[in-house]
């Protein structure tokens, strides 16, 4: 029985770092729905992009003597968050400028598309090979009780809680904040009382940029990196469903869950109950539509009534 | 005059005699054989996509500049299926319809390759080593199964090879699957359903999806389950995982790998959790002292290509090339689609200048060899530890 026991909290740690990846790529759904009503599936292909520049940096870095540790990381990092400022402001000029009064469908076209370019013209850049990213953190792992994680799963949590907890103080706390707020409740509303709308939409697309880039930096060398990491983005979907579209806990809350789900399904429950392993694929699903039933926008959603 | 009637149509007689005898053969002229390649050139496998062919070319290159085939240069012509079926069929019909192909060579993956097995039948076109290491190749019980030459050994003979290794290492290992949940994992399990029956054993069997990230849950199990050895039936990304996860959980089974985690980067990128891990090929590396590898390095530096790339997958194309050109020239000058059939099946323990364990085919033998030898990870670098087992 321990032994279950001991296995099932394993699972669940590793679950939540799991999900904290989701997390990450859940979050950047969240801002920019949360601002302007796109759902951008573009999002995992935002990270991908980000952790190839994180990658590319790296690897210029590597040649120079003083800059192949640590400070070539750091270095490379603050490169990939400068390049996520640029084409953040890329994407909103793009996307967004053009579309801005055009339908929601037309946007969230517009994403799926620049996602398949996206994919496109790296594997164009970076070429067909998987690439083998290391961890800036080393390889090492903390062992508490019987229970391992990596250092580097570590820094995945933490980076998705404190993500999120800034954001929400944003949100909630700061002008800004409740100007993106205000913006995505009514636009027209939100200009006339002097809020610069369009700056708005630049910012949280820029936002989401970096949000994508450091969960791409973080799962790079988990995962490996190639250009496909990008589909990871459907996983964080349902995560973003889940918490409840539109919520800043709500992400990380639905990632977590997943992921919990997931290595747990994958794991014990396929042990034990061998029949489990033939449905691993759709347990995600089906515990998605089972939330849905019973609460409709999702764990943390607030449902909108529409004044008619 | 009056010879004149019977000498001109005997003269006529024998040239239609003569064009019978010669109705051409598609995608053969005097100076040139056209084969027909499908790749996947920007689907998941895209990384092989380039470098098959690449590394088949430099082998055709130098029978090219020797002066060819029996006075023929060999061209290959080249489709994308994006590893997709659907795909493979269209690209094999423009190649044999449109393009008149002499014969397919080297079509990429197991799923694809099965899709054109009609089409082989209909066109009586040979594929010659397709590129899939899946025992279901050579498997006479299926549509079209006289056109396919298969190379490799087999996933399922491999994982039965590795069980048995293991159990040779350790009379009392308890041996574990963990493997990939498409073609390729079935033709393993295949493999491992044998090996059970004959040793008597169960082998507890653990699955991953393709591109899957986290290995967690099936590391434990393997765990729990006690396995001492693990037998990995993936590519490369999947293995790495797996073998970093076990040993951030502290717990160090013999990981063995089928043959598509050969790949160097495995070796590679699973550092310090990849060390000791043994993986199956079915010849001998690209770096080892065999003639045909020697030849191979030469030539490959002669192309002026980034020798990062030099690796195993260019090899591949490069020895897959030897028989294909081993089956041309014993098919002799007057080239035709079924003299080539003939010719591959003449063949017996071809081991193209030592990389291979010796490939055999008969009129009712479509597998090339059941031999495989093994691969051990040593800090990176590559080893061979065993002969040709079988």
């Amino acid at each position: 029985m321990t032994d279950t026991l001991g296995g099932l909290t394993q699972e669940v740690v590793s679950g939540v770092a799991l999900g904290c990846i989701y997390a990450l790529i859940a979050l950047g759904f969240t801002l920019i729905y949360k601002a302007t009503e796109v759902v951008n599936f573009a999002q995992g292909e935002l990270m991908m992009v980000g952790a190839y520049v994180n990658f590319f940096i790296v690897t210029a870095l590597l040649d120079i003597p003083l800059l192949n540790g640590a400070m070539g990381f750091l270095l490379a990092f603050a490169g990939a968050v400068a390049f996520a400022f640029l084409f953040g402001t890329f994407l909103d000029l793009i996307i967004n400028r053009p579309l801005k009064d055009e339908p929601v469908f037309s946007v969230i076209m517009a994403t799926i598309s620049m996602a398949i370019i996206l994919r496109a013209v790296m594997a164009l850049i970076a070429g067909p090979m998987t690439r083998l990213p290391v961890s800036p953190f080393g390889s090492g792992v903390v062992k508490i009780g019987g229970i391992v994680i990596s250092v580097h799963d570590l820094f995945i949590i933490s980076s998705a809680v404190a993500l999120v907890c800034g954001f929400y103080f944003f949100f909630n706390r700061t002008k800004w904040g409740i100007a993106m707020k205000a913006t995505s409740e009514d636009p027209m509303a939100a200009s006339l009382v002097g809020i610069p709308v369009k700056k708005v939409y630049r910012n949280v697309w820029i936002f989401s940029m970096v949000v994508a880039t450091v969960g791409g930096v973080l799962l790079a060398p988990k995962t490996l990196l190639d250009t496909n990491i990008g589909f990871l983005g459907l996983k964080a979907f349902p995560a973003a469903v889940l918490g409840g579209f539109g919520s800043i806990p709500g992400a990380i809350v639905g990632g977590v869950i997943l992921g919990v789900i997931e290595t747990v399904s994958m794991g014990t429950l396929s042990f034990h109950f061998p029949w489990v392993k033939e449905i691993n694929d759709i347990i995600v699903w089906i515990v998605l539509i089972a939330v849905l039933m019973i609460r409709p926008a999702g764990i943390f959603g607030r449902e909108e009534i529409d004044r008619v | 005059m009056k010879f004149r009637t019977p000498v001109s149509s005997i003269l006529l007689m024998a040239l239609f005699i003569g064009c019978a005898g010669r109705e051409p053969t598609p995608g053969v002229t005097d100076t040139e054989i056209l084969i027909g390649n499908i790749q996947d050139l920007s689907g998941p496998m895209k990384e092989l996509g380039m470098a098959l062919p690449h590394g088949a070319n430099l082998y055709f290159n130098y029978i090219n500049d020797k002066g060819g085939i029996h006075g023929r240069q060999i061209r290959m012509t080249m489709e994308d299926h994006q590893y997709n079926p659907q795909k493979a069929v269209a690209a094999a019909k423009k190649l044999i319809e449109q393009d008149q192909v002499f014969c397919l060579y080297q079509v990429i993956g197991t799923s694809p390759c099965e899709a054109i097995r009609s089409l082989l039948e209909e066109n009586e076109i040979p594929l010659i080593a397709p590129a899939t290491q899946s025992g279901t190749m050579s498997d006479r019980s299926r549509t079209g199964w006289k056109y396919i030459f298969h190379t490799d050994t087999g996933y399922d003979k491999q994982a039965n090879i590795l069980v048995d290794y293991a159990y040779e290492q350790n009379a009392e290992a308890k041996v574990a699957v963990l493997y990939q949940d498409d073609d390729y994992g079935a033709n393993v399990l295949k493999g491992i359903a044998e090996a059970e029956a004959r040793h008597g054993v169960t082998v507890q069997k653990e699955a991953f999806q393709r591109g899957a990230t986290d290995f967690a849950g099936q590391v434990m199990n393997l765990n729990k389950g006690g396995a001492t050895h693990v037998i990995i039936g993936g590519v490369v990304r999947e293995p790495i995982i797996a073998m970093k996860t076990a040993a951030a959980m502290g717990y160090a089974p013999q990981f063995l790998g089928i043959s598509p985690t050969m790949d160097h980067r495995v070796a590679l990128g699973s550092g310090e959790a990849g060390e000791g891990f043994i993986a199956a090929n079915f010849a001998q590396l690209y770096n080892s002292d065999v003639e045909g590898a020697k030849l191979y390095r030469k030539l490959f530096a002669a192309s002026g290509t980034d020798p990062k790339v030099m690796g195993m997958y260019n090899f591949y194309g490069f020895m897959t090339a030897m028989i294909l050109v081993e089956g041309l020239e014993r098919a002799g000058k007057r080239l035709t689609r079924d003299g080539l059939i003939k010719a591959m099946e003449g063949i017996k323990d071809f081991d193209g200048k030592g990389v291979f364990p010796g490939i055999s085919y008969g009129p009712n033998d479509r597998a090339g060899t059941d031999a495989v030898v093994l691969v051990i990870n040593e800090g990176g670098k590559q080893r061979i530890i065993s002969d040709w087992i079988e």
